[in-house]
């Protein structure tokens, strides 16, 4: 059973299989039912690329026709130019993959670089495709040619040559359609392996971390927005791949893929088929095509009514999709467990050793409107040492904390990590620089197991597989958690899952470690544990704790600053600063002495 | 001279245009963040609702306001059956509300067939020296003034608004005062529909009437609110300003092809730049 469980999840096994059911298809069908196969398989390709960016990724893109469609007018303008003199479409055909990828790179930066939300990537991705749209249809005048290439507005670009591999003085033999379904799907055979190999490797994992948990993923320091570009360029590439091989397929290309009837059906394959299993992009294609050539003959007209019909059907009714009723015919790919990864290059190897500077603020502002919610706070925080941060709620402490963990820009002021200036760093590259963060409400990825969390946040610092689960079992052993390493996250109890997190910081070896209220919600018992867990993590580290519960700072027995409107209002031991009468008036008062007594 | 004056009113007769498709999806995307894909097929109906009228009899001024009544109607039973049971599941509404786009341009084909309708453009056409420009140009200017202020005053000076507004911002508290939010989100997405009937109305005479005819428009319109930001109203007005401005003045000195390419490509550069739209920090009302 894991056997067969094993060869059903390699990368390989699945493309072969989808290719060998296409060949032996092709075998069955006449020449010109081939014609029509092939469409299918251009088809799922296109789908392929959306589940790989959606399914998998959890970018919601429309944009994948507009990538099939510029890579197809590629094709077609380079196929036009070159292949009369050169004899090949190679050249086309990578063109095409390249127009399609580059498009993608750049609309992907500056959607994930401008950090817009995940329904503006859909809407973006969208009006991108309608544009396009436009802009193609508005083509069809003769000044609109690109070297010997006519545009041809709606009516579209003819004569663009099928693909063929000859050089320059032999050409090839343009190829016939039955060999261009069988390289069709030897295309598709390749691309689906290469997409299940990126998902098996580090970055894939990183992805999946990516979709589960966007915050959590930039605060173990992953670089979430380069890892989207380049999830979006990949599947820009493989939509790439499918429009230049659409363009040999039909020798002729429109902008009608630019549609919004075209956008629909890609995500309806991807619904039918079963998102994010991959292999149903080729499924859901071939059955949405299938019923609806079925359907063409019964209601000629009515094709885009039974689509759009569809679609409200399937959210409606079967709000997660149809991969459930489908989901004992196709195994859901489990992630593979950390072992089999290949090494793979994200995120770098960091931080040296500590020059005993620790962590210091300089007269640090956060203005909200006129609200000034921190006013100049200059702190210390030396090196290997334990600090509280204490106040009365709205006293500036969880503002000043994201000031730290820099989930805010200061207005003011600068943060200075062993005497360097990090104020104007993002999260990810803060985390890199060795500060560990642990925010207050418990961030981790549910759907994972224990260890796979506490792997994720180890491969970000070392990108060495072995290094990684070296450090696994060292941090499971830590925080007491070894007994439930293969438990999904979202089953620990709620202290657990904050000392899964607080193990998920250590693990990166961070020099600095913010904790922000590490007993929320904890359990006597569990917080008696977590006194033991935040002194041991002092012993190599810079820590900063932000607490509320008295009873749990006076425990750690470390050095307090307190916060009052902004402001530092007191420094010192706990027992000194219980005998500060300000300290009593604004904050203290009622709370030590019940604590205290 | 002449020519600046021509060039003037064609500007602001574009910002017109792009502000009326627009400010509808303002109110139903950018206020109560329901995406509504098929926001161009309730211009088309719009348009169609004209068409009907006008063949009708009906004088063409008398349509329009109809036309805008019979979207907002429309509007009010798409939300009960369609958006209602998907709010807080955005993708869904995206996708329920993209098959009812497909749906709808596929029903007004069958029904009135593939083929472009057109109604005249009514009031001729005034000459300033050499040049001309219609007379119907400003009154799409002028109704884009006044839907604006309408609109503005609508959600800020009147208790509809402020309880419209609180029912989307914090549905459980405004139910804890006693507003019935159900009956808010629909009626606020039936004043979302309406003003998109009332701007393919508006444009009928000047657009073809066609099934495709909101295709053109949606992603203009989803482009204007996004870059507008987050104060609905005066953000989305700016960005008509500057969208259908530059769009214009581009089109006007190359080409209609060269000009959309621009909007786009200012549209996405505005978007790295203030990932917040253009409204991101103003602190306005709305």
């Amino acid at each position: 059973m894991n056997r067969a469980r094993a060869v059903w999840t390699s990368p390989w096994f699945q493309p072969v299989l989808v290719m060998l059911v296409a060949l032996l298809v092709g075998t069955l069908a006449t020449d010109f039912q081939k014609v029509t196969l092939a469409l299918w398989v251009i088809y799922g390709l296109v789908a392929l690329s959306l589940d790989f960016v959606w399914g998998r990724a959890g970018i919601f893109s429309f944009g994948q026709t507009a990538f099939f469609g510029v890579a197809a007018y590629a094709y077609g303008v380079i196929g036009i130019n070159l292949s009369p003199n050169t004899g090949e479409t190679v050249t086309a055909l990578v063109g095409a993959v390249v127009a399609a990828a580059a498009l993608a790179a750049a609309l992907g930066y500056f959607m994930f670089y401008g950090k817009v939300g995940d329904v503006y990537v859909a809407i973006i991705t969208l009006a991108v495709t309608l544009v396009l749209l436009q802009v193609m249809t508005s083509t069809a005048g003769p000044q609109y040619h690109i070297g010997k290439a006519q545009l041809g507005g709606y009516n579209g670009m003819t004569n663009i040559p099928s693909m063929e591999f000859g050089y320059p003085g032999h050409p090839g033999d343009q190829m016939s359609q039955p060999d261009t379904y069988n390289f069709v799907v030897l295309l598709a055979g390749v691309a689906f392996f290469f997409v299940r190999v990126l998902l098996r490797s580090g970055f894939g994992r990183v992805i999946t971390a990516i979709r589960e948990n966007e915050l959590r993923t930039e605060l173990l320091g992953y670089d979430v927005r380069r890892a989207k570009v380049i999830v979006f360029t990949v599947g820009g590439a493989v939509a790439g791949l499918a429009g230049g091989a659409y363009a040999g397929w039909g020798n002729f290309m429109n902008p009608a893929p630019f549609s919004l009837p075209a956008a629909a059906l890609i995500v309806i394959y991807v619904l039918v088929g079963g998102k994010g299993t991959l292999v149903g992009a080729f499924i859901g294609t071939v059955a949405v095509e299938w019923l609806s050539t079925a359907l063409g003959g019964i209601l000629p007209s009515s094709t885009t009514l039974v689509v759009g019909a569809i679609l409200i059907g399937v959210v409606l009714l079967v709000p997660g999709g149809l991969t459930p009723l489908i989901g004992h015919l196709v195994s859901r790919i489990v992630p593979s467990p950390p072992r089999a990864l290949r090494k793979a290059g994200v995120g770098g190897a960091v931080g040296g050793a500590s020059r005993g500077q620790g962590l210091q603020t300089q007269g640090l502002v956060k203005m909200f409107g006129g609200l000034k919610a921190v006013d100049t706070i200059s702190l210390e925080f030396p090196a290997g040492e334990l600090h509280c941060l204490i106040g009365p709620n709205g006293a500036g402490k969880t503002t000043f904390f994201n000031l730290l963990a820099g989930r805010y820009r200061p207005t003011e002021g600068t943060i200075l990590l062993e005497g360097r200036p990090i104020t104007r760093l993002l999260p990810h590259q803060r985390a890199q620089r060795g500060i560990g963060i642990k925010l207050q409400v418990p961030s981790i990825y549910r759907d994972l197991s224990v260890q796979e969390n506490v792997w994720l946040a180890a491969f970000a610092k070392m990108s060495s597989t072995r290094q990684a689960e070296a450090a696994v079992d060292r941090v499971l052993a830590r925080i007491g958690l070894v007994e439930r390493a293969g438990s999904p996250a979202g089953e620990l109890s709620h202290g657990e899952q904050q000392w899964l997190e607080i193990g998920m910081v250590v693990a990166s070896s961070p020099e600095v470690i913010l904790l922000d209220e590490p007993t929320a919600g904890m359990t006597h018992e569990e917080t008696n544990r977590t006194v033991e867990l935040v002194r041991s993590l002092a012993k190599t580290a810079t820590v900063v704790v932000v607490e509320h519960d008295m009873e749990f700072v006076q425990r750690l027995d470390a050095p307090v600053t307190v916060l009052h409107e902004g402001r530092i209002l007191a420094q010192g031991r706990l027992s000194e600063i219980r005998h500060d009468q300000r300290v009593l008036d604004v904050y203290l008062g009622r709370t030590f002495r019940v604590a205290g007594s | 001279m002449d020519q600046a004056l021509t060039i003037v009113v064609s500007v602001l007769a574009s910002m017109a245009t792009l502000l009326l498709i627009s400010v509808g999806l303002a109110v139903i995307f950018g206020l109560m963040r329901v995406i509504n894909l098929a926001h161009g097929e309730f211009l088309m109906l719009g348009a169609y609702a004209v068409l009907v009228a006008t063949r009708n009899g009906v004088s063409l001024w008398i349509a329009i306001p109809l036309a805008a009544l019979a979207v907002g109607v429309f509007g009010l039973v798409v939300e009960r059956l369609l958006i209602r049971p998907l709010y807080g599941r955005i993708l869904d509404t995206l996708l329920a509300t993209w098959g009812l786009s497909l749906v709808l341009v596929q029903a007004v084909s069958i029904a009135f067939g593939p083929a472009t309708n057109g109604i005249g453009t009514p009031l001729g056409s005034v000459r300033v020296g050499g040049y001309s420009f219609s007379q119907y140009s400003l009154v799409l200017i002028v109704m884009a003034a006044v839907t604006l202020v309408v609109v503005y005053l609508l959600f800020t000076r009147t208790s509809y608004g402020v309880m419209a507004r609180a029912a989307i911002q914090n549905p459980a508290m405004a139910r804890a005062l006693g507003i019935d939010t159900a009956r808010m989100n629909m009626l606020t997405f039936g004043i979302g529909s309406a003003l998109a009937g009332l701007a393919g109305a508006l444009l009928a005479p000047v657009a073809g009437v066609v099934p495709s005819f909101g295709q053109a428009y949606i992603a203009q319109a989803f482009m204007t609110v996004i870059v507008g930001g987050p104060d609905v109203i005066t953000g989305t007005s700016a960005a008509a300003g500057l969208l259908g401005g530059s769009y214009s003045l581009v089109s006007y000195f190359t080409t209609p092809f060269i000009g959309q390419a621009a909007l786009l490509v200012i549209a996405i550069v505005l978007l790295r730049v203030l990932p917040q739209g253009l409204s991101g920090n103003w602190r306005t009302y709305l």
